[in-house]
């Protein structure tokens, strides 16, 4: 009987090919299709291992938290500047006059089970998505990857900075509590400020004048629809252009223009990416576990003649907020007209530049290096000075214009009086970035000099022969050293198992 | 073009508050100025003045308590006024003068505050916080610390000084219980936020003068602030009623003293500048140290 | 059964099992398979954890640190799975050119321009015709993207509710008497209706301040503006429409909170610094016989942050 039965299963197995029924399924979907190859050269692209090309995921993950969290709280939050008396469990408001959207934030932070938890998840994650864009264009800025074929990748990427800068800007302002509230007063002006079209620009982006009722609605479609699905389509092209030109490396070890060196997609590097994903998650939840972000209900909702000192946006937004404060209070008003060129050069102007300037560095950079060919291999940041210097010199310059976004809590802190750590940013913002530049060319070109440096030194041995002579002996140290004394190889399409002895009773032994 | 004009006319002006910031004497010659006009006290009705619901007159006549359910004040009682006497010729007369009216010995007019007219509230509040005697003579704006003397001296002082020439508003006693602290939240935003923020941290402001901290004021001093405005901060007098001062007090002493913090730690109530400080320094900065552990360093 | 497990030859070459290749990267394979399974664990258990505080509603930080270390355990382990067990590699591809051949490129090129080409040339007034209609279309789909969305920027940006004879009240309605500020006392106020409302707030928000027991003069002209010490200013930043509700009684200086510029009251709201470029604009008041602060009339120019529109104006410097 259990003959039969055991003849009949081994018929089955037979039956279905050397892989089983995973391998049957997978032959099914090939009819319908056609992925078996692609999917194999698919599974079998290498990323390359390199710390720094991970910020990019940073990146992506955070963004897929933010979508989660964000479709969460789309269930709960109503996008009316209606107003509402507030009778929630947050009893220092209850019967204030308050409007739909900062009471359905309210809702969601003390009602909603777990609510909180999603919206400060949220918004961490924002400021983390960011920063890693900025980190990663970094990356890609110094080491010279959005050279050719890359610059169009280059382009996406800066406009899903600008679209991420945007959207958080939106989103941290829909629930209209007194801060964010106040930023959206700033935009308006800043809008207004535009040579010819601005009062038309503000009037109809707002609909009407400040602070109009179709501020918080149209804000909320553009967050949570337009914005997210132009990101999204952006995205999936950044990544598809990724994976169809390959990722870049760094030269060095086996990596040449004409390959790419690492691990394969699956299973290896589907592992770590899957793993970061989580750690991802995991530390934005930690965090909104444990540091409070955007505490609407100490802010109260906003109100057109209330403000609060100490107010800044949230920190992508700073250098613009540092930019208007240190500029000197010009403004052009002849012929009938007026120019605020004091909010209009350095809300509209000056960003608009750094943009620009942004946007066409790869075109600019193949102009004046007269480098027309292809580069798959990077550049170590101090091989390219120039570049480096320019780019430090920007970083420093945005970041001192962030800095003077704090100018009020800087002269608190430090017990200095407020006009003259405006005159100090002033001074500074021109200085810092004049300097760093040849500093940091200065450096680039001692690091060019100096053999082996940033690379990991192997230890060495010393021993004492019996004359007395010293003898040292490299032992290299760390585990990763000797993986790399292996060359590179294909992944394999099979793998060779050794023939066992065949069994007379037709059962296989594996030795383990 | 209208920039080069627009410059030169503010030259002077920035002179002027160039000069302002480096002098702090010529800040309590602004002060003494206007206190030399002798601040008429509101006329409206339960605004800190006898003008209250409730007054109390002892046998001479004399109001020594008005008020009303959300705020009482209180005279200091005449009998302290030897004792004032005492405590004002050691502490206070060497800057304020032996008459109270900021000519100390030796000194010219106006180079201290005159303190006669005043009334009770302004010097106790100065006393009880800390700020007065003047632990450092030069400094632009004095600090909330320690107390030099204690409540009853202070009192003691405060009867002293208005016995020269009685004025209001009287030692005030809030009672919280009839107080409403979201009618308190809103005013507090109208009325304070602009320069002691949201949050109550307090801020920098011009010329090296700064709005303190809320964090540690008890109730009654906050009421004694808000109607004497003491150096920059403005007066609060007929445009506060009681009840609406008791409400903005209950809202300093429970909401911004004791903050609801649900989601964490409160990050110094510095709002997003904290906040960017955290999100980037540690979240990112963590997953950047994780990306290394994660990845070749080659 | 041996013959199944074999595979069937390929025309490619393959890696024999013990390849170093293939070899976990660590030295200590089972070691290190025992530790991440005691993240997973570590992971499990915390993520019922989070289950069970959501379930008895627990605080939200019992939410937030629970999630938190299940997924980062979950993520730790994977990771590690992937670098250290997994086969260490390294493994190569070989780039191929993104570019086609030249044979290809051509026929690319010629595909567009000469087929193109070749039916334009033919049509070229056809062409012409719908070029020139599909650009007049663009322009005409802007009008409903653009002007629909809201009103055009006229009277409301020059004028506010104030009127000859508005009551100033506070924000609860409260008329504002002669008798109700002591000097150095500041109150924002509306004209009166006004106060309830989002425009109300927006636009005509002025604050009032008592300088003086006397007439205050802050500037020619402005004779009649400051009656009793009593001065009103739009309390809208000339700088980017701030409330400028910051007032520093001894220094007289009206501070912006958002960008710290600084007006100074006793001169017309001069800007003395920052970036604010004119100064405040002044509310003409005047008191009736009951004793209320009254408006003798509207601003005499546009309040708030420069705009295009904006002229200068007459009957003050700037």
């Amino acid at each position: 009987m259990s003959d039969v039965v055991a003849t009949n299963k081994r018929a089955q197995r037979q039956a279905a090919g050397p892989y089983g029924k995973i391998g049957q399924s997978l032959n099914e979907l090939d009819d319908r299709l056609g992925i078996a190859k692609g999917g194999r050269t698919f599974m079998d692209k290498i990323f390359p291992d390199h710390w720094s090309f991970m910020l990019g995921e940073i990146a992506l993950y955070s963004f897929v938290i933010l979508l989660v969290t964000g479709i969460f709280l789309t269930f709960y939050f109503v996008p009316s500047v209606a107003t509402v008396i507030y009778h929630g469990p947050y009893k220092p408001m209850d019967g204030q006059r308050v409007t739909e959207a900062w009471n359905s934030t309210m809702n969601i932070s003390f009602t909603v089970r777990g609510g909180l938890l999603m919206r400060q998840m949220h918004h961490w994650a924002c400021d983390i998505f960011v920063g890693a864009i900025v980190v990663h264009m970094a990356r890609v800025f110094f080491t010279g990857a959005f050279r050719k074929p890359r610059e169009l990748n280059w382009t996406i990427g800066l406009t899903l900075l600008i679209l991420a800068i945007g959207n958080g800007f939106l989103g941290y302002s829909l629930p209209d509590d007194l801060v964010s509230g106040t930023g959206i007063r700033i935009a308006y002006s800043i809008m207004e400020s535009i040579p010819f079209v601005g009062s038309y620009l503000a009037f109809w982006v707002f609909g009407g004048n400040f602070p109009g009722t179709a501020t918080i609605p149209r804000f909320f479609i553009l967050h949570v629809l337009l914005l997210p699905l132009l990101i999204l389509g952006l995205v999936g092209a950044h990544l598809f252009l990724l994976v169809r030109q390959k990722h870049t490396q760094f030269p060095g070890n086996g990596r040449t223009e004409k390959n790419v060196v690492g691990s394969p997609m699956y299973p290896v590097f589907m592992a770590k990416t899957t793993g970061f994903l989580f750690i991802v998650g995991g530390i934005t939840a930690l965090l909104s576990a444990f540091a409070q972000i955007n505490p609407i209900w100490q802010f109260g909702p906003y109100d057109a003649a209330r403000i609060s000192y100490a107010v800044q946006p949230d920190w992508y937004m700073g250098f613009l907020d540092g930019a208007l404060r240190i500029w000197p209070s010009w403004t052009f008003m002849g012929f009938g007209h007026t120019i605020a060129l004091q909010v209009f050069i350095p809300a509209v102007i000056l960003p608009g530049i750094l943009f620009n300037v942004a946007y066409l560095w790869p075109l600019l950079e193949r102009k004046f290096t007269k480098d027309n060919e292809i580069h798959h291999l990077l550049d170590r940041p101090s091989d390219r000075p120039k570049r480096t210097a320019a780019g430090v010199a920007v970083l420093v310059l945005l970041s001192m214009l962030h800095i003077a976004s704090s100018t009020d809590v800087i002269a608190n802190f430090f017990h200095v009086s407020l006009e003259s750590t405006l005159w100090a940013m002033r001074i500074l913002v021109i200085v810092l970035p004049t300097i760093a530049y040849p500093i940091a060319f200065k450096i680039c070109k001692e690091m060019q000099g100096y053999r082996g440096v940033g690379k990991r030194k192997t230890p060495n041995i010393v021993s004492r022969t019996a004359e007395g002579e010293y003898v040292a002996t490299p032992t290299p140290s760390y585990g990763e050293d000797v993986g790399h004394e292996l060359e590179a190889t294909p992944v394999p399409t099979y793998i060779e198992v050794e023939p066992d002895v065949p069994v007379e009773s037709g059962v296989r032994t594996v030795d383990r | 073009m209208n920039v080069t004009t627009s410059f030169l006319r503010r030259v002077p002006l920035i002179v002027a508050a160039g000069f302002l910031s480096a002098a702090p004497i010529l800040l309590f010659v602004g002060s003494a100025n206007a206190n030399n006009l002798n601040p008429p006290p509101t006329t409206r009705k339960n605004a800190g003045t006898p003008n209250s619901t409730i007054v109390v007159k002892d046998k001479n006549g004399n109001v020594i308590e008005y008020g009303n359910k959300y705020i009482t004040y209180k005279a200091p009682s005449s009998s302290l006024n030897s004792l004032g006497k005492a405590l004002f010729m050691e502490n206070c007369a060497s800057c304020h003068g032996s008459g109270a009216n900021g000519v100390p010995a030796n000194g010219t007019s106006g180079a201290y505050p005159n303190l006669v007219g005043l009334g009770p509230a302004t010097i106790t509040f100065w006393i009880d916080s800390g700020r007065m005697p003047a632990k450092d003579v030069a400094a632009i704006q004095a600090r909330r610390g320690q107390p030099a003397l204690t409540p009853t001296q202070a009192t003691a002082i405060a009867a002293w000084v208005n016995s020269l020439s009685p004025s209001y508003p009287d030692i005030p006693t809030p009672h919280l219980k009839n107080a409403n602290v979201a009618d308190g939240a809103a005013l507090f935003a109208l009325n304070c936020a602009a320069c002691h923020t949201i949050e109550g941290d307090g801020d920098a402001l011009a010329s090296s003068t700064f709005s303190p901290s809320l964090r540690n004021i008890p109730a009654f001093q906050v009421v004694e602030a808000i109607r004497t405005g003491p150096a920059n901060m403005p007066r609060f007098t007929g445009n506060l009623s009681d009840q609406q001062v008791a409400d903005i007090t209950k809202y300093v002493t429970t909401e911004i003293q004791h903050p609801n913090n649900p989601g964490g730690f409160g990050l110094g109530g510095l709002g997003p500048v904290a906040e960017g400080f955290v999100g980037l320094l540690l979240g990112l900065g963590l997953l950047i140290l994780v990306c290394y552990w994660i990845g070749d360093r080659s | 059964m041996s013959d199944i497990e074999h595979r069937t030859p390929v025309a490619l070459s393959g890696l024999s099992e013990d390849d170093p290749h293939l070899q976990p990267a660590s030295k200590n394979p089972q070691t290190v398979e025992r530790v991440i399974a005691l993240t997973f664990v570590i992971g499990t258990l915390l993520v019922a954890a989070f289950g069970a505080c959501y379930w008895i509603n627990a605080k939200p930080w019992t939410l937030g640190a629970t999630l938190g270390g299940g997924l980062f355990a979950f993520g730790v382990g994977l990771v590690a799975w992937g670098k250290y067990l997994m086969p260490r590699g390294p493994f190569v591809e070989e780039r191929h050119t993104l570019a086609n051949s030249d044979a290809d490129r051509d026929a690319f090129a010629a595909a567009i321009v000469e087929r193109g080409g070749s039916v334009v040339k033919r049509r070229k007034m056809l062409a012409g015709l719908l070029g020139g209609g599909l650009g007049i279309f663009g322009i005409v789909a802007l009008f409903p993207a653009l002007r629909s969305l809201g009103p055009l920027p006229k009277g409301t940006l020059f004028h506010t509710d104030w009127k000859k004879g508005s009551y100033a009240v506070d924000q609860t309605g409260r008329r504002i008497n002669v008798g109700d500020l002591s000097i150095g006392s500041i109150v924002t106020v509306f004209p009166e209706g006004a106060q309830d409302t989002d425009r109300g707030q927006a636009v005509d928000q002025t604050i009032l301040i008592r300088i003086s027991n006397q007439n205050f003069t802050t500037q020619k002209g402005r004779e009649t503006w400051g009656p009793m010490g009593y001065v009103a200013y739009s309390k809208l930043c000339t700088h980017l429409g701030c409330p400028v509700g910051l007032y520093e009684q001894q220094l007289q200086l009206l501070v912006c909170p958002c960008h710290q510029s600084m007006f100074n009251v006793t001169n017309g709201a001069l800007p003395q610094f920052g970036p604010a470029p004119r100064p405040l604009p002044q509310l003409p008041l005047y008191i009736d016989s009951n004793g209320n602060i009254r408006a003798q009339a509207d601003y005499d120019q546009p309040v708030g942050p420069g705009f295009w529109e904006r002229h200068r104006t007459t009957g003050s410097q700037l």
